[in-house]
């Protein structure tokens, strides 16, 4: 276990970093808390020479509150985001989300900004995100551009990031802060242990109707993934048990699952109408 | 020149006072985290008390863990020392062509590299010395090691190993324990793929199986397992003038390590000297030696103490593992669930190597019918190679894998008869006097009282 | 590179090559062998060490990384005169066995008793999530680290 000789650089703003990876192009890697990058570097050394910290550059810091929204920038730790009483109070499944990723060491180096990047399908982070209709934002030699976040996970640890772009923040918008949201994972372990499947589901109930129903499932698809089927059918209908299991087979229908080492595809379906059903009543019981 | 320390506590400062020099001027140095406390620590009160008999002590190295001043191996270094790294077999197995370390020794900062030819005596092992320390002509499983390479740093000798080449021929690879026992393809030939076994017979089992109410028939398997010692193996080895090597090393029986190292070396054992210091965990995968006899003859080509330790893969990979079993148990049973013969038939997946198959053969067979009164009973046991990380020891020794396979048939017995688990396990089970699998008189029994006290604890209820 | 950074208190620096983890840092530059080497990927927690007042996994976390920040190690954690509670409870409770987790068991409960003086069971055991221990099955070390707290409250 060894990594070869690095440089390292601490960029000061997002727009130096750009440059430098343009000027490095496929040496350099963006480090963030390095808790997935640097063990990947000791098992594969040699692919990367130049580690560009990106971790105190001001635009990717911060957890701030304004009229477009809630403001994390890419490189704020799990930890924070726990421990952030704006983040507890308006986003709770994030926060949720992000206590169930690895261990307390992980946490406190792991960015939530890299764990989108990363793009595992099991990434934690994804599901509690995507059902707040969360944005980011980029930057690039280009500029800035911001996308919604489904739109930014294309396949397997693929991003829809060129190489010289960096993920700066993440914006969840006013409308969904405070949206009663919940967040499930199952793993082989209640710590350190990766997604079987993710679930995160947040709704509103309005005039005893269920209104804006969002479900997100994560681990059984090439990427983190919206039940859209599931959430047109929810919307406007009573919330009852009846509907919301005929939700969750939806979200069946619409997960693909593999089997592998860690669990077999039927487990995984199964997982999945549970989780979803347990998500989709959670948020029911607790507007 | 006189100094006097004193230890003024209010003001939280050490002072040490020069009595003696013209300056005169007392240097403070602030309490805090020095490296070497001084023995005013405290003794906790259980260890002073008198007699010490009766009282609950600490343990004496928990003072030093809590501190974390326990040197282990990988915590000690000497001036000069280099760092050395085994490439692991890129086969299960095959025949090695050639190995060529020319490039990693012409890397910048490699100091030697080392091949199995150069090893006095290349073969090793705690039952029967099968095991090459560095493999020559042929790997067995991909936890061997092929060549070993001393550098100025673990990098500089990680990237070496990626230099040396090696040329190998694909023999077929045999995986399958039962495959193996069928000795077409030859793991150590020309011996047997069956390298060691053990029968055990007591009474007449056809006779017992015969008057059998009730015969049962089931195949049980455990699987590998990996100690895991949180502390990977690690050695230094180091050498004096007077052509006398030292091995610090993690290695748990030292006085065998001194026995393997002298033979490997071609040294007598009164020119060796091995130190085991506190080791992070053993559990039995630190019980024969690894690279020791690499470490000696690198530091004997380089002139410096060389280290190694093992990575967290190499742990997986190339240590010891616990052995699976195949276990085949046939029990006769009268309608009152009495076991009246019990025929076992098990096969050991015994890794590439013997390393400690002999005792867990040994121990598994003698332990396989359980602690039940049974007059007839056959073992037959055998241990096969196979092309996989060899099988050593590992707590217990044969003697869980067994139990998973007797009591789930007791389990299975007593819901195919109706007869409650525990009422079963009391019906057979050891008394006072009773004779062992080997027919040796058992005393101090205590099963029942075990079983009936824990069944009270955790609340069964007896009908 | 220059890695510039405060150990225990006490201001310490070592021109180390720029991939150099924390751990290696702490271990072979500045002969700190407290934090232990068990997995180097971020797994078994026997690394663990406190940045700037958060238990890292410093094998996997640059020295760079650390440039400027405060960072406790076990040599940190008594005095001359004084073990830290949890030194002292884990000594009598018989926490550890062969004590190579013992190091990285301690940090992240100091960590845990520095934020949370009274932690629950469960606390305690998310708190611990990320170190591993083979010898002990942490039953002790959680009686240990309780105890601990229970004698820094009263304290």
């Amino acid at each position: 276990m060894h990594m070869t000789p690095m440089t390292y650089e601490q960029p000061k703003s997002a727009s130096e970093a750009v440059a430098l990876m343009q000027e490095c192009g496929n040496r350099a890697k963006f480090l963030g808390g390095g808790t997935d990058l640097i063990v990947d570097l000791k098992h594969k050394p040699g692919t990367v020479s130049v580690l560009v910290d990106i971790t105190k550059i001001p635009e990717l810091q911060g957890i701030e509150e304004s009229s477009e929204g809630l403001r994390i920038g890419s490189a704020v730790t799990y930890t924070s985001i726990m421990k952030s009483p704006v983040c507890q109070k308006l986003i709770p499944a994030v926060c949720e989300a992000s206590h169930t990723v690895g261990a307390v060491q992980t946490r406190s180096l792991g960015t939530i900004g890299g764990n989108l990047v990363t793009c595992v399908p099991s990434a934690d982070s994804a599901p509690s995100l995507m059902v707040l209709e969360s944005v980011v934002t980029i930057v690039g030699k280009d500029g800035e551009r911001t996308i919604p976040i489904e739109d930014f996970f294309v396949g397997p640890r693929k991003t829809c990031l060129e190489p010289h772009e960096i993920l700066v923040s993440i914006l969840i918008p006013k409308k969904n802060l405070g949206k009663t949201s919940f967040f499930l994972k199952a793993g082989l372990r209640k710590g350190q242990a990766l997604s079987l499947v993710n679930v995160a589901s947040a709704l509103n109930i309005v005039d005893g109707k269920i209104s804006a129903p969002c479900i997100a499932l994560g681990a059984v698809a090439p990427t983190p993934i919206r039940v859209l089927e599931a959430e047109s059918f929810l919307e406007g209908k009573e919330a009852s048990d009846e509907n919301l299991k005929k939700a969750s087979e939806m979200a069946v229908a619409t997960a693909k699952p593999i089997t592998d080492f860690r669990a077999s595809l039927s487990y995984r379906k199964q997982l999945v109408k549970v989780m979803t059903y347990r998500t989709l009543k959670s948020c029911v019981d607790n507007q | 020149m006189a100094t006097k320390p004193t230890q003024d506590l209010d003001q939280k400062t050490l002072v040490i006072e020069d009595t003696e020099s013209a300056l005169n001027a007392p240097v403070r140095v602030k309490e805090a985290h020095p490296i070497i406390y001084p023995l005013s620590l405290p003794e906790t009160e259980e260890r002073k008390a008198t007699p010490a008999v009766g009282q609950s002590a600490s343990r004496p190295d928990a003072r030093l863990h809590g501190l974390g001043q326990t040197k282990y191996i990988d915590d000690i270094k000497f001036p000069n020392m280099i760092y050395a790294k085994v490439l692991r077999s890129a086969k299960a197995h095959a025949k090695i062509i050639s190995i060529d370390t020319s490039e990693a020794e012409a890397m910048p900062g490699v100091y030697a590299t080392l091949t199995g030819k150069e090893i006095p005596t290349n073969t090793f092992g705690p039952t029967f010395q099968d095991q090459p320390v560095l493999s020559d002509t042929v790997v067995r499983h991909r936890g061997d090691g092929v060549a070993a390479v001393a550098a100025v740093s673990e990098q500089v000798a990680q990237e070496a190993l990626k230099k040396i080449k090696v040329v190998y021929e694909d023999l077929p690879v045999i995986l399958d324990p039962e495959e193996a026992l069928k000795d077409e393809v030859l793991i150590h030939p020309p011996k047997s793929n069956i390298y060691t076994s053990k029968v055990i017979k007591k009474g007449d089992v056809e006779k017992g199986l015969a008057e059998s109410d009730h015969i049962f028939t089931n195949r049980y398997k455990t699987q590998f397992q990996e100690h895991v010692p949180i502390e990977p193996h690690a050695s230094i080895a180091l050498w004096d003038g007077n052509g006398r090597v030292t091995l610090w090393s993690s290695l748990g029986r030292i006085t065998l390590g001194r026995e393997d190292m002298s033979r490997t070396l071609n040294l007598p054992q009164s020119k060796i000297r091995m130190i085991g210091t506190i080791v992070g965990g053993n559990f039995g995968g630190k019980n024969e030696i690894t690279n020791e006899p690499i470490l000696a003859l690198l530091s004997k080509k380089t002139g410096r103490p060389v280290k190694c330790t093992y990575t967290r893969e190499d742990e997986f990979v190339s240590s010891t593992i616990r052995h699976p079993f195949i276990m085949d148990f046939t029990t006769g049973v009268n309608k009152e669930g009495k076991i009246l013969a019990r025929k076992i038939k098990m096969i050991l997946d015994g890794g590439a190597y013997c390393s400690w198959t002999g005792t867990t053969i040994g121990k598994g067979s003698i332990l396989a019918a359980g602690p039940y009164n049974i007059d007839n009973l056959h073992v037959e046991s055998y241990a096969v190679y196979t092309n996989k990380t060899t099988t050593g020891a590992m707590r217990g020794f044969g003697a869980p894998q067994v139990c998973f396979a007797y009591e789930s048939q007791m389990d299975e017995i007593a819901k195919t008869l109706g007869i409650d688990p525990l009422e079963i396990r009391l019906r057979n089970a050891f008394r006072e006097g009773s004779l062992s699998p080997t027919s040796q008189t058992l005393h101090s029994v205590v099963v029942e009282e075990s079983l009936l006290q824990a069944a009270e604890a955790f609340g069964w209820n007896r009908s | 590179m220059l890695v510039e950074l405060k150990v225990n208190g006490e201001k310490r620096s070592a021109d180390v090559p720029p991939e150099t983890t924390l751990l290696k840092f702490l271990r072979e530059y500045l002969d700190l062998t407290g934090a232990k080497l068990g997995c180097d990927v971020g797994d078994c927690g026997t690394c663990t060490v406190i940045v700037d007042g958060i238990s890292v996994n410093s094998c996997i976390m640059l020295a760079a990384k650390a440039n400027g920040s405060e960072v406790t190690t076990i040599e940190g954690l008594a005095t001359t005169s004084e073990l830290h509670p949890l030194q002292k409870s884990f000594e009598e409770l018989g926490a550890l066995q062969c004590g190579f987790c013992g190091t990285g068991m301690l940090m992240s409960a100091k960590q845990l008793l520095d934020e949370n003086p009274d932690p629950t069971d469960f606390e305690i055991r998310d708190a611990l999530a990320g170190n591993l221990c083979r010898c002990t099955g942490y039953t002790k070390i959680i009686e240990a680290i309780k105890d601990a707290a229970k004698n820094m409250r009263a304290a």
